[in-house]
This record gives structure tokens, C-alpha cells and sequence, in this order.
């Protein structure tokens, strides 16, 4: 349902409504580090309609359907986090159950992303050794995109220099070199990126191709302004449509229960 | 005879440091240690690390390669500043990996195997732009994999909540993140802890040890400031804040402000006691958890 009443929201609070509309009970919802908008959406998803989800964070495991507010951290590695954790999953065994993360949720950014959903955390440039932009680094990402049920390509920014046809580094195995039996292939269980969300629009996969492909455009955004904004060419979706605006509900609870500071509105 | 205690000092424990020895960092960050080894002025390591912990290693003279899956600044800056300039730099050699490659590294070290199999980074640059991992072929089915070779500590460098002078260590909170393993892979492992507690409180509570046979305990309450200590201090933004600028500031050339943040904090200093005098009482007890 549509509220006329709601017309004033940033992109950030669009995305993270989006999200967590993907998201469904029961995820085990694994958020990394300086992911502000996955950390509102599994927040907003858990309280509207996940009660049995499970939140993990910095190594926590958590369900915290029943508090009244479950506020976004200060800072990343903001331990205060953890402390409604149930367990731990790095209590000296962390990967040791891999075989059941078809039932985890993973989101995951990059310094580049390609049009298959290859993302890359290692850095720019052609010599490893001497990188124009050194990365961060692989974090847990290739490991987790691997095993994964599915996982969501969250970016900050729409540039071609994000968007890039070909990363100069795969960090994360997405789609490889395209097609449906992609990861089959290589034999890697989990099931892959399924959307890419950024400020601009949410785009899909193909089924055939598994190339990257404009799914919804968010509101007073044209095609020709992400088709600008991507370093490849974009497969439109014949079912194309623009982003759902985030409900008058969706918004109220993500501003007083998830973000009271406004993370997501400055 | 008595049974020995492995209480030690900062002096000591930094004495089994050679320049150019594999040294492990743990998470919560050992800060008592990372600071005193840049006080000695050790040089040539290889740090097994993340985050700015790394970076001041790194700022402070004292790495040559790392063995890391996140550098991560945050405040602002995505990547640790002084890793950042290094590695593109080519001063700093990166044994690039993710937490499962690393993990598996180190798993295959403790049990006493040349290598362990992994499925994570298959697919991706990994074993590229490491020649140390291979691709295999699984000699049971015949599936892709990468091989990761045993990954060797000399010295791991880890920060918890408690232990007794006999080595048994109890993490409030749960154990760092990828302690466990460090501790696992390690020759010698040394624990940096908030509180020494009797003999008798571990016994209490025997499940609640987390690491047993520590080779040696470092009283060091507060060590791991500037980051946090779970059970009992968040991190200090303001202070780390001024690190990550001073770092950013020393890539772009000037050198000032690095310089006079390691003189204060670390070379006018001679332990970790008088570190804390120089941060203050009313600063450390500003950073209670809740």
C-alpha cells in the first residue's frame, strides 16, 4: 500500500526499505563491516517481519525481535553489538559449518563490480605488487559468496569506474564469465549474487546470461542516467518499473526503531 | 618444586622477537605489545593482522610483508593508511587471502599437515596473485579447490579479559575473532589480559577457559587501547582519529605529526603503565562499555 504522505526520504532509507522487502523469515543474515544500509535493512526486516531470523555481526549471533529498538552501531567494530548475542560463531571454530550456509544471507560491497556480479576488494591496477588503489582487502567475502544461499551487491556509489565490464581483480565470484551454470561449473554450492542495489536503480541477473540487468530505476532517475553512469552495456528489463517508495509503516519503524540517529539521512 | 607461573613482562615476551620472524596480532588488538615492538624497534616481520593495529606496525618501521584479509580504515578511510601507501608502493609485500584461506592456513599448521584444502576463493584472483595457494584437483571426486599451505607462527600476540599466572586464559564476551586459530598455529603464544585472577576463579568455571598453557601473561589492563576490549572498554574514536590522520598526513609527505604521535605515545614512553599515564584516567574511564 502507497501512502501519500510519505514523498520525503533519502535514497539510503529507499535502499534499505527495498532490502529488507527481499528478505524473508527464517535468513540467517550475516552483515559485515561499514554496511550501514544492509545493517538498517536486516534491522527493519527482523522487527516488521522476520521474528525468526537470525542477525550476525562481528561473529554474534543473535535474534532480537522483542526489543523495542535495535539501533544501528555508533562506528563499525562498534562491539556494543554483540551484547544481546545468543552465541558465537568464531568461538575458535568459525567455517567449520559451512555445509549449512544455504541458509545465510550475505551482502557484500567492492571497489570495482563487474557485469557477471564479480566484485573485487583487492585493489585498481595491473601489477599486483604496485597497485594504483590498494583495496582493503577479501575481508571473509570469498569464502562466504562461495557457500552462501544467496547474497545482495550493496554499492554507495553508481560510477563507471565502480561498474567496470571486467574487474581488474576478482575477489568474489559472482557469475564469473556468465551463464546460469556459472558457478555449477566450478562446483561452488552457494547460489550466487541475486540483485545489485545503488542509488540509482536495483538491477537483476538475466536468467540465461547472468549478465547484470536494470530491474527498477529508484524514483527521478532516467535509464539514460544509469546507462551513463555503467562501465558496460546494460541489459533492460522487459518488465522494468520504478523502485517501490518505502511505506508510511516501513519508514516510521526504520526511523525510530532502526536509525533514531539518522545514519541513513545525513 | 612449584608449579611455574608465566606471568612476564612487556621486556620479556618482546625478547623472543627476531627482526624478521612471522608475528601474529590478535583481535581484540594486543596494543601493550604492537606499541612496545615498535618501541624496540624491531624490523623485517611478517604480521599476520588487520586494521589500523597492522597499520601502525606498518607506520612504525617494523613490517615487510603481511599476511591479512582486511586492512580497513574506517573514520572516513576505507583502507588503513600507511598499509595502503606501502603495499602500492611495493614496499610491503601482501600475502593476499580472505578470513576462510587464512584459516585454513592455519588450521593445516596446527594439525600438523603441509596443506588443508578450501573451496572459498575458487573462481576468484586468489591463487593468482598468491603463487602460494594452488589450484588442486580433489583426489576423492575430483572437484576444484584451492590448496593452502601451512601457515607457521612464531610469536602470536593476542588480548582477553582474564587469565591465572599459569597460563589459562577466560575471554569475556567470547574469544578475538580468529584467536583460537592464531593460538592454535603459534610456537609460542603470549596473552595480554585486563585482570590477573586466582587459580581457584578458573576452576570455578573450567568451560569458560578459552586458551590453556599460555607461555606467558602480560597483566596490561587497558591494552588494547586505542580499540576495545569486550567486557570492558569501547574503542577511543578521538584517539584513533588522531592516529588515522597523523598516518594519512605521513603518506602524503609530511612526516610531523606521525612522528610526534610515536614520540608521545610510544618512544617518550618505556611501558605500558606509562602510556596510560600520558592517555589519562579521565579519558580511559570515559570508554565503559554501555
Amino acid at each position: 500500500m502507497r501512502y501519500s504522505s510519505v514523498d520525503n526520504f533519502t535514497v539510503q532509507e529507499l535502499m534499505a526499505v527495498f532490502l529488507a522487502r527481499q528478505l524473508k523469515d527464517g535468513d540467517h543474515l550475516q552483515v559485515g563491516v561499514a554496511l550501514p544500509v544492509p545493517e538498517a535493512a536486516v534491522r527493519l526486516a527482523h522487527i516488521m517481519h522476520g521474528p525468526n531470523m537470525e542477525l550476525i555481526f562481528l561473529g554474534a549471533r543473535m535474534n532480537v525481535h522483542q526489543l523495542e529498538q535495535l539501533p544501528l552501531p555508533e562506528f563499525g567494530w562498534d562491539n556494543r553489538v554483540v551484547r544481546w548475542a545468543e552465541s558465537y560463531s568464531d568461538r575458535g571454530h568459525r567455517f567449520d559449518q559451512v555445509k549449512d550456509w544455504y541458509r545465510r544471507v550475505f551482502f557484500i560491497g567492492g571497489v570495482q563490480v563487474d557485469r557477471f556480479g564479480n566484485t573485487n576488494l583487492i585493489g585498481i591496477g595491473n601489477d599486483h605488487q604496485r597497485l594504483d588503489f590498494r583495496g582493503p582487502g577479501s575481508v571473509g567475502t570469498a569464502t562466504l559468496t562461495a557457500h552462501v544461499g544467496r547474497y545482495y551487491i550493496v554499492l554507495n556509489n553508481h560510477t563507471p569506474r565502480l561498474l567496470v565490464e571486467k574487474c581488474d581483480f576478482i575477489s568474489a565470484f559472482g557469475w564469473g564469465d556468465g551463464g546460469p551454470d556459472a558457478r555449477k561449473r566450478l562446483g561452488i554450492p552457494g547460489g550466487g549474487p541475486q540483485l545489485c542495489i545503488t542509488p540509482l536503480c536495483v538491477m537483476d541477473f538475466a536468467e540465461d546470461t547472468k549478465c547484470m540487468r536494470l530491474m527498477s530505476v529508484h524514483p527521478g532517475v532516467t535509464v539514460d542516467d544509469v546507462k551513463d553512469a555503467t562501465g558496460f552495456p546494460l541489459e533492460i528489463s522487459d518488465k522494468l518499473t520504478t523502485t517501490k517508495i518505502p511505506s508510511l509503516e516501513e519508514l516510521t519503524i526504520l526511523r525510530s526503531r532502526v536509525d533514531p540517529h539518522g545514519s541513513l539521512r545525513s | 618444586m612449584e608449579r611455574q607461573s608465566v606471568l612476564a613482562t612487556e621486556d620479556e615476551v618482546v625478547n623472543w622477537i627476531e627482526d624478521g620472524m612471522t608475528i601474529a596480532i590478535g583481535e581484540p588488538a594486543p596494543m601493550a605489545m604492537v606499541r612496545h615492538i615498535i618501541r624496540n624497534r624491531i624490523s623485517g616481520l611478517t604480521i599476520i593482522g588487520s586494521g589500523i593495529a597492522l597499520d601502525y606496525l606498518i607506520a612504525g618501521g617494523c613490517v615487510s610483508k603481511v599476511i591479512s584479509y582486511y586492512a580497513g580504515g574506517g573514520f572516513g578511510v576505507a583502507v588503513a593508511p600507511s598499509f595502503r601507501h606501502a603495499a602500492q608502493t611495493g614496499e610491503l609485500e601482501v600475502w593476499e587471502c580472505d578470513e576462510g584461506v587464512l584459516t585454513s592456513g592455519l588450521e593445516a599448521t596446527a594439525k600438523g599437515l603441509p596443506f588443508l584444502p578450501w573451496r572459498g576463493g575458487v573462481g576468484t584472483s586468489l591463487p593468482e596473485v598468491n603463487k602460494d595457494l594452488r589450484v588442486m584437483e580433489d583426489p576423492i571426486n575430483g572437484e576444484i579447490l584451492l590448496a593452502v599451505p601451512a601457515i607457521h607462527i612464531d610469536v602470536a600476540l593476542l588480548h582477553a579479559s582474564k587469565a591465572d599466572v599459569y597460563g589459562n586464559v577466560q575471554h569475556q564476551g567470547g574469544p578475538g575473532w580468529i584467536d583460537l586459530f592464531l593460538r592454535r598455529a603459534a610456537n609460542r603464544v603470549a596473552v595480554q589480559v585486563e585482570k590477573i585472577i586466582p587459580n581457584e576463579e578458573v576452576r570455578s568455571d573450567a568451560w569458560a577457559t578459552t586458551i590453556s598453557n599460555a607461555d606467558a601473561v602480560i597483566r596490561a589492563p587497558y591494552g588494547a587501547h586505542p580499540f576495545y576490549s569486550r567486557g570492558h572498554y569501547v574503542q577511543d574514536k578521538k584517539h584513533l582519529k588522531l592516529y588515522v590522520d597523523a598516518a594519512t598526513l605521513a603518506v602524503t609527505g609530511e612526516q610531523t605529526y606521525i612522528e610526534e604521535y610515536f614520540r608521545r605515545h610510544v618512544y617518550q614512553t618505556t611501558s605500558h603503565i606509562m602510556y596510560l599515564e600520558v592517555i589519562g584516567i579521565t579519558r580511559l574511564l570515559s570508554l565503559h562499555e554501555y
